[in-house]
């Protein structure tokens, strides 16, 4: 009983320490060079265990591409990839340095 | 996925998204986008892209769009209305049908029914409790894809919302026993306080469950835009 209740919660908290940002998954997928649909899926759950569904993963797409954060390149067969532009890494590494000071603020008080 | 299924789910996207993405979201959807919990997720998808689209993708919805912008009045206050009297004519139409059909002789179509006529009367009771529902509902949509200001939704709301409410239907008796009577509806508040209450309290259900999609779709559409 004791171990199941063990199982349970370190599931929950696996599921509850998820990044769900889909817009900047994207970007940080993108980061380390162009990659079309399924590959920026696959990326970002060895990333960060997040596992974006297709119609999430293209809303995103759709709105990066709208601010010109990334885009498109020319399509290999059907599949076109995607790279990140330089307004894109500038966004990326504002929300991450963000993400950063915030992340580690926090957990300094976890553990004072 | 099914190359079927994924063609299907890509149809739900409004025509200039498919235009732009529809080839490369199909091809990602044959390869990796199995399962029910994908294809609920495109769904959802497809559904906030016909609320809110990609500002660049903005179809031509621009006529439209100048129609609720130049007369809000009308496609929030004339044009429910007229969707709501239609909704209403048809379920009286189909309990007067009924009554004719299912209970000749009867003084009054409100007596127990079995069989076939539960069905039929009760097609008629559901569209004239849901109809001011649906319709605002609609307005609802209608206004926060737009993104207009509350005040003309509100306005067709409470108006939906107080004609739901307060509408009352009645029968009248044959005035030849073996014939059918009239079914006639009206908007009286009645004589009784417990009648306003009731209206009031219907009323303001309606209300309640009508405006609340539209400001859920006003607040994931503030998030989705927040950075």
């Amino acid at each position: 009983m004791r171990s199941t209740q063990n199982v349970v919660a370190a599931e929950e908290v696996a599921r509850l320490g998820h990044y769900s940002d889909p817009p900047m998954l994207v970007l940080a997928s993108l980061a380390n060079g162009p990659k079309h649909g399924h590959a920026m899926i696959e990326d970002i759950v060895r990333l960060c265990g997040t596992r974006l569904g297709p119609g999430t993963l293209y809303g995103a797409i759709a709105r990066l591409e709208q601010q010109g954060w990334i885009e498109p390149l020319p399509p290999e067969e059907r599949r076109r990839p995607y790279r990140i532009t330089a307004a894109g890494v500038r966004v990326l590494r504002a929300k991450l340095t963000t993400l950063w000071q915030f992340a580690k603020a926090g957990l300094e008080r976890l553990e004072a | 996925m099914n190359p079927k299924l994924a063609h299907l789910l890509v149809c739900l996207y409004p025509r200039p998204w498919r235009e732009r993405y529809g080839a490369e979201f199909e091809a990602l959807l044959q390869t990796g986008g199995s399962g029910l919990r994908a294809s609920a997720n495109v769904v959802w998808s497809a559904l906030s892209e016909r609320l809110f689209p990609t500002s660049e993708l903005q179809m031509e919805q621009s006529q439209f769009q100048s129609w609720c912008v130049r007369a809000p009045w009308a496609m929030f206050g004339l044009a429910p209305l007229f969707l709501l009297v239609g909704a209403y004519f048809v379920a009286c139409l189909i309990l007067w049908s009924g009554w004719k059909v299912f209970l000749p002789g009867t003084s009054t179509p409100f007596v127990p029914v079995d069989g076939f006529a539960v069905l039929y009367f009760g097609a008629g009771r559901w569209l004239y409790y849901l109809a001011p529902i649906l319709i605002g509902w609609g307005i609802g949509f209608t206004a926060a894809r737009q993104r207009l200001t509350a005040i003309w939704p509100t306005v067709g709301l409470v108006l939906v919302a107080w004609i739901g409410g307060f509408s009352r239907v009645h029968a009248s008796r044959p005035a030849v026993p073996g014939r059918v009577g009239h079914i006639s509806m009206d908007l009286a508040l009645g004589p009784s306080v417990q009648g306003i209450s009731h209206g009031l309290f219907r009323a303001l259900l309606i209300f309640s469950l009508t405006i609340l999609p539209y400001v859920i779709l006003r607040l994931q559409k503030a998030h989705s835009l927040s950075p």
